[in-house]
């Protein structure tokens, strides 16, 4: 049997973490940190999905976006709708909006990072909670 | 419910800012808390019918972010009869205001619209506001844009002008429905009799063209015109038939008829 320092996994800051850490050192926080990161792959998953579902030319990330109304007319149906609810909310989470819009919180989460691929929106991570806005305020 | 609601029309001189003040004065009149706001930057008109000289603080400020919406708000409340609040929000009418206005930035009207919105939260939640009243510029233009995203309801003034009915039903199908916002149509100017078997042949006819609710038909009436923007209709001819019309129109959206 192979003792001690056997690699089973990469800790997010990419050193490898032993067996011996793994049972003294927390491992329900490692277990959480491996949820967390699993978490935003699903959430780019979700974008490339949602990218490879609508037209992709739609995606164009422009150099000074800014959600102002004419942009709002100007983007495609499913985007609109979540923008709209942004503005309204000020600032919220995929679940928060999906509650508004009564779609599937993935596929706000799928809108929400498109739109913020694009420029028209940042995205804040608090904990486990991510939080997306329009950022007027730094703007112009 | 307290809404928002902007009263908007393609082309102008529809009467929009003739319905803004009249619905808003009979939301007040009927006991209700009311704020009316001149979102006609570009030509500006409410200070001169409501008579008001001048103010420390233009909604033009509180859109800039120089002063806060309380200092904006004046309380002509004593203009109106009844149990109800009447309170506005002046557009600067100064040259350099509209000069200043028309030259924002995409970005400055990013940040207008998060003012708006705030309105919702400030005026009708904290200040339990019952009703805000957007009178807008015509056409597809930043700043009635941005109010008709805010707003719950659009109020559509309309004539029977050709130009004037594709242009409405264009921003029916390419703006409003976009926006997913409720409207209600007020046809202005009508010469038509007001009999009531032409009212329903008309109002068929209206439902057949813009297949949107009905909120006011409201004919041409030649004392509205002789009072040249000097009365308040629906307070100061109380038995007018417009000031009836004005009256049946705020009924319904109070009673959430047209929703």
């Amino acid at each position: 049997m192979r003792q001690c320092s056997t690699v089973y996994v990469k800790n997010t800051w990419g050193k490898p973490v032993t067996k011996e850490q793994l049972l003294s050192k927390k491992p329900l926080l490692i277990l959480e940190k491996i949820k967390e990161n699993l978490e935003k792959l699903n959430e780019k998953m979700e974008v490339i999905i949602e990218l490879q579902k609508h037209d992709r030319k739609e995606t164009q990330i422009l150099p000074d976006a800014s959600l102002d109304v004419m942009t709002l007319l100007s983007m495609p149906d499913h985007l609109r709708k979540t923008a709209m609810t942004i503005c309204r909310c000020g600032r919220a989470t995929a679940e928060e909006i999906s509650q508004q819009t009564n779609r599937a919180r993935a596929v706000e989460s799928a809108y929400l990072n498109q739109l913020v691929i694009m420029g028209y929106l940042k995205k804040e991570r608090k904990g486990r909670k991510a939080y997306f806005y329009a950022d007027r305020d730094s703007q112009g | 419910m307290n809404k928002i609601i902007a009263v908007h029309s393609y082309k102008g001189g529809t009467g929009k800012t003739l319905i803004s003040v009249n619905l808003a004065a009979t939301l007040a009149k009927h006991g209700k808390k009311v704020c009316l706001f001149d979102l006609d930057f570009r030509a500006p008109s409410l200070f001169a019918i409501l008579k008001v000289e001048n103010t420390e603080c233009w909604l033009n400020d509180y859109l800039n972010g120089v002063c806060d919406i309380n200092e904006v708000l004046l309380d002509l409340t004593n203009k109106i009869s009844g149990s109800g609040k009447f309170f506005v929000g002046l557009a600067n009418p100064s040259t350099e205001a509209i000069r200043d206005m028309s030259a924002k930035d995409r970005k400055w009207e990013m940040r207008a619209l998060g003012r708006l919105l705030s309105l919702r939260e400030t005026l009708l939640n904290s200040k339990e506001f019952d009703y805000l009243v957007f009178d807008t510029s015509p056409g597809l233009q930043y700043s009635s844009i941005n109010a008709i995203v805010t707003a719950d309801f659009v109020v559509v003034a309309t004539t029977g002008d050709r130009s004037d009915v594709n242009g409405t039903r264009r921003m029916l199908r390419e703006l409003y429905n976009l926006f997913e916002k409720k409207t209600g149509l007020v046809i202005n100017k009508v010469l038509e009799s007001t009999s009531k078997s032409k009212k329903d042949e008309m109002d068929q006819k209206i439902q057949s063209v813009y297949q949107v609710p009905m909120l006011g038909l409201v004919p041409c009436f030649c004392e509205v015109l002789r009072a040249e923007g000097n009365l308040i209709f629906a307070q100061d001819k109380p038995n007018h038939p417009f000031t009836r019309i004005m009256d049946d129109m705020a009924r319904r959206i109070e009673n959430n008829d047209i929703f």
